[in-house]
This record gives C-alpha cells, structure tokens and sequence, in this order.
C-alpha cells in the first residue's frame, strides 16, 4: 500500500467540462490504486471539513480529479486558478482490483469519477456503462481503455440507450462489476447482479471528517459489523453493505 | 533557545501542552502515520465503554459556520478488546496515552478503571458525552461526585475528568475535584441540533448532537477562566482551538494545558503546527518557559 501523505500541491489547470462538472488537475508525483481518493481542501476554517474525491487520473507529474459542484466545497474548488494550493492529503481507502477475465465498470452521474483511473488499470477485456440524467460529460476520456456503452434519461444524443444505465446493463457473462453513483441505482444494479450470480463492488459515499479513520465519523453498518468507510472503503463487495445491513440500526 | 513548552501537572510532566482530544484521533495509530506523536504532551483514546458499542446511524457528522456537529454515540470495541488487542500497540508509539471511558454509573467507572493496566499514562473520566441514546451528557455535582470516587477507588494513577459545558460546570468541576481528580478537562462538546428542511425532520436519528470547532472556542475559553478561579487543580482547556494563538489564549486564561480535537480534520498536521505557533510566539516575546505566562491573562 502506498503511504499516507499530507501535501500543498499546486493547480496545473482546471476546466469546467460540463455545466457545473470541473476537472481538476494537480502537480506532483502521486501513487494511489483505483478505488482510492483524496481529502481535498482550499479554504481556511470554513467549510471545517475537507472534501473527499476519488483519484479520476493519475500521470507522472499530476493527479486529476472530477467532480461536479453541489455546495460551498466544491463552489469553492472550482474558483481554483492555475498556480493555486491545494491541500491533498491521501491515497485513501482501500482500492479495488480486476478479476480475471472480462469485467463491467458502471457509472452513474458524477459516478463516474473512479472509473477512469480504474479502466486505466483495470484494462482489456473491459465494458464501460456511463449512464446519465441529461448530456452525457467526459465519455470521450474512456473509449482508449474499454467498450463504452452510454445511458441517458434524455432523448437526442445518437447512438446512446434512452433510459436508465441499469436498464441498458446485463450482468450475465461478466466475471466481476464495478460501480459507483447513486445509491438508488447501485441497489438497482445490486438485484441485477445477485439474480445473475455476478460478483458486484460499489463504491460508496458519507460525509467524512478525518478521512483516515480516526473519527468514526463515516461509519456504515455491514454484514461484518460497523466498519469505517474511509478506511475499509469506500469500495466494498455489495452484499456486504446492501444484505441484511439495511435493517442494522446502531446502538 | 528554543522556549520550554513542557508544563507539571499534579503527578506528570508533559513534553508540551497540546494533547489529541477524545474522538478525533482513534486511538493515535492513524495519525502516527503522518507525523511523530512524540512531539505532543498526550494522546487521549476514544472513549471506551464496558461493551462494544456499534455507535449512531448515519448521518453521523454536520457542518455548522466554523462548526461541526457530531453524532457518533460511542462506536468503540469495548475496554477489553482495546486492553488486549490495540493498547500494546498504541503504547509503542512513543507519547503518552490517556484512555478515555464511559460508564452508565457509578459501578460501571469503578468497574472500567480496574480494567486499565497501570501503564497508561491517566485514565480520563468522560462525563459528558451528548450522543448517547436515552441520556443526558449533563450530570449534577452529586452524580459527577459518585462516578469519580468509584473510578478514584480502583484507579490510583493520574486521574482526569472531562465535563459538559452545560449545567452546573463550576459545581460538577468542584465536585470532581473533592472526589479525587487530578485535573479538569474542560469541555466537551455543546449540545445542538440542526434540521433538514427537504425531510422536515432532526438531521440526527438522536435529535440532538455534539457542537465543536472554532464556532464555541469563546464559551470554551469562557468556561476555562471561569474555572481557573475557583479550582486548585490543574484544567486542561479544549474546545475549537485551532492555531498556536488560540491555545496561548487558554493558557493565559490559567489553563495548564489543552485539548485539540476538531482541528485535527481541518489540517491534519493541526498539531504540530500549533506546536510550532506556540513556540514562535513565545521566542518573539522573550519567553523562556510556558509557565511563566500561565494565567497571566487574569485579573486580580
Ligand atoms: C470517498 C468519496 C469519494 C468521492 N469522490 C467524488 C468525486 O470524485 N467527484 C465528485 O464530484 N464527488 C465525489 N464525492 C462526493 C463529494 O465529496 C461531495 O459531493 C462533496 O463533498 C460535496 O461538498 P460541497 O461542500 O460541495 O457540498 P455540501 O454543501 O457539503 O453538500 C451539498 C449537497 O450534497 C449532499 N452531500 C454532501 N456530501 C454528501 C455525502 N458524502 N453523502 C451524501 N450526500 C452528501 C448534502 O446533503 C447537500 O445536499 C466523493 C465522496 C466520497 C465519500
Ligand atoms: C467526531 C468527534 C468525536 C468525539 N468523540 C469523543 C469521545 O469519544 N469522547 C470524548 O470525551 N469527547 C469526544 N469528542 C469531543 C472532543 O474530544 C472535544 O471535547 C470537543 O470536540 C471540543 O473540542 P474541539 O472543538 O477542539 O473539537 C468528540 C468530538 C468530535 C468532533
Ligand atoms: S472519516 Fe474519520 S473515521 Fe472515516
């Protein structure tokens, strides 16, 4: 595992490739496995907790992050300038690895944020399902790594599904799924793959304080007990989190 | 010269006077990744309880202007647990340990302190935790009295006590004091709430949650002075410090030490940098020693 690391590190460029969804890149050389993310911050004593985002590509010299804009955090990390500092403290989680074989990576949304560093990785023989509300963003980043197969909620994109991406995926005859995005569509994708007996890993989201696993702030309940999803995440095996750990309340 | 930051309490020396708070630092392993513990005076554990404890429903962290409202009811893996599996570890990592615990009564803390090897470096009485189930984190001088003299009875190390900055405080600090304790950590977090307007319904599952960060560190320091007059046992201050300068502040108002624990997940080399500000501080003023400026803030 790559060590833990605390780092000022300074914009190279940013763009906003979508309505509201930027594209960060930062300067430095950065180790991380897909599946793992950074607490990012810009800011001084408020908003008081960082943010977390997942690795979107990492390259010598620099790593990059997509996010799109939903509060002050991001409001505040898409006002970053060439030059700027940011504060990157990470890899962070555990990360995800391949099956053998060909597997399926599905992303929702802004989901799709760890998909790309794990398509990278991950490689051939790999399917790509991006679904999306609306205009589908950053599609064109996956087609080198995979057979890419896009959703949308909204007619007028040609060549794309109409419909939700968990009506266009079929998990039958994939060796492992990989997936993040809305909670909804990953217990959607979860009934589809456990029907199909298809091993499914999500990635999973909770507001996180310390990002390392010295708060309990993040904790979610599984089959295994409370685990802490910054730190035995935030991917895990779907039936882990999804079967039986709905109706664990706490103490 | 560096400035001498370390500082006496009752039975102890501590290298220097920032220790991690309760909560915010697990149990010091996390942290040790990322910098040398052994700069700080302490790192206090997460409270531990008698039983495991699987903690509060999401969502469980909220964030308030310059504060953060917390909702974590104790998840811990019980005292035994830690004694066997995690405190051999944590005792290596070269700074003092104080373990943090949480009783239902009286019995319960007597029961935890005899569970507590000896080579710990203080045993820290939580008295005031406002997240768990069923409880109020806000305890009257006579209840805080019963649960010190229980622990005061199985534990003769140094013995710490962490109050709630509601109620009684002066009383429950007074009280702590006579039944034994050896410094008052003051305080825990506030009590708050907020709503969500989308669901029309408490943020929290236990409605209410913990309040901490830079938004409460003027009641903090209010309630550190405060009890700087009336105590003649050492207070360890906490709440919202976040810089070498706040931390200066509270050992002006008389507090021995202090307690940092949000600013630990603003920056989280928050310690040593507020290590580093304190010292700055003190080499511009000409001040060779932290205890000379100790309470120097309070009127007489
Ligand atoms: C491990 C991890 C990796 C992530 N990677 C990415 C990424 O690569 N790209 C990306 O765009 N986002 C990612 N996120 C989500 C991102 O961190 C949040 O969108 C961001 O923190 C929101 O901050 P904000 O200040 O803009 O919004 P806030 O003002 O904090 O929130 C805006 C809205 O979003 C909701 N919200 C915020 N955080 C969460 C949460 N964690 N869970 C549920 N609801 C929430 C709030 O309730 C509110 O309605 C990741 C989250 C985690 C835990
Ligand atoms: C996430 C979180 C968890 C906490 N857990 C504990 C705990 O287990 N025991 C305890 O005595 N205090 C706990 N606290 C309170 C802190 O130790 C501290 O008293 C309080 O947060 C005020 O200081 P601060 O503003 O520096 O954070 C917790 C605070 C936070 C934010
Ligand atoms: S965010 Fe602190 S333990 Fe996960």
């Amino acid at each position: 595992m790559s060590p833990l690391e605390f780092r000022e590190a300074p914009v190279l460029d940013q763009r906003e490739v979508a309505p509201n969804i930027f594209l960060l890149r930062v300067g430095g050389e950065f180790h991380a496995l897909p599946g793992q993310f950074f607490l990012l911050r810009a800011w001084g004593l408020h908003p008081p907790l960082s943010r977390p985002m997942s690795v979107f590509d990492l390259s010598p010299g620099s790593l990059s992050f997509a996010y799109a804009v939903r509060g002050e955090g991001t409001r505040l990390l898409s006002r970053l300038r060439p030059g700027d500092i940011v504060q990157v403290l990470g890899p962070l989680g555990k990360g995800w690895s391949r099956a053998e074989g060909k597997v399926a990576l599905v992303g929702g949304g802004m989901g799709l944020a760890p998909l790309l560093f794990t398509a990278k990785v991950f490689g051939r023989p790999l399917h790509i399902f991006l679904g999306f509300k609306g205009e589908p963003f950053l599609v064109e980043e996956f087609l080198p790594f995979g057979e890419v197969y896009v959703a949308t909620e909204k007619p007028g994109y040609p060549g794309a599904f109409l419909g939700l991406v968990t009506e266009a995926f079929e998990p039958r005859g994939y060796a492992a799924v990989y997936a993040c995005g809305p909670r909804p569509m990953l217990e959607a994708l979860y009934e589809k793959c456990r029907a199909a007996g298809v091993p499914l890993h999500v990635s999973l989201e909770e507001r996180l304080a310390c990002g390392i696993g010295a708060c309990f702030g993040c904790t979610i309940f599984t089959k295994r007990g409370p685990v802490r999803l910054c730190r035995e995440g935030p991917v895990f095996r779907a039936d882990e989190v999804f079967d039986g750990a709905r109706s664990f309340r706490g103490t | 010269m560096e400035p001498d930051l370390s500082v006496g309490l009752r039975n102890w020396r501590l290298a220097s006077p920032v220790i991690a708070a309760a909560g915010t630092f697990g149990f010091g392993e996390e942290y040790a990744e990322l910098y040398d513990l052994a700069i700080l005076g302490a790192v206090v554990t997460k409270t531990l309880t008698l039983c495991p404890r699987a903690g509060n429903p999401q969502p469980r962290l909220w964030e308030t202007p310059c504060g953060l409202l917390n909702s974590i009811g104790l998840e811990n893996p019980g005292i035994d647990a830690f004694c066997q599996e995690i405190l051999p570890r944590v005792l290596r990592l070269g700074v003092p340990i104080v373990v943090s615990v949480f009783g239902d009564d009286p019995e319960e803390y007597g029961e935890l302190a005899r569970r507590i090897p000896p080579n710990v470096a203080a045993l820290e009485l939580n008295l005031s935790c406002p997240n768990v189930p069923g409880k109020s984190p806000v305890l009257a001088p006579t209840e805080v009295a019963a649960r010190v003299a229980a622990a005061r009875a199985s534990w003769s190390g140094e013995l710490w006590v962490k109050i709630s900055p509601e109620g009684d405080y002066l009383g429950s600090a007074l009280a702590a004091q006579d039944a034994g304790a050896d410094a008052i950590v003051a305080v825990n977090t506030f009590r708050g709430m907020a709503i969500d307007l989308e669901r029309r319904a408490p943020v929290f599952a236990n409605v209410m949650a913990g309040l901490s960060g830079p938004a409460i560190k003027p009641l903090s320091l209010r309630i550190v002075y405060e009890l700087c007059g009336v105590l003649h046992i050492p207070v360890i201050g906490c709440g919202g410090i976040t810089s070498g300068r706040d931390a200066l502040e509270f050992i002006f108002a008389g507090a021995h030490a202090v307690q940092v624990g949000t600013a630990n997940f603003l920056h989280p080399l928050a310690l040593p940098r507020i290590i580093r500000e304190m010292q700055e501080y003190l080499r511009s003023q000409g001040i060779r020693n932290i205890e000379e400026v100790r309470g120097c803030a309070r009127k007489r």
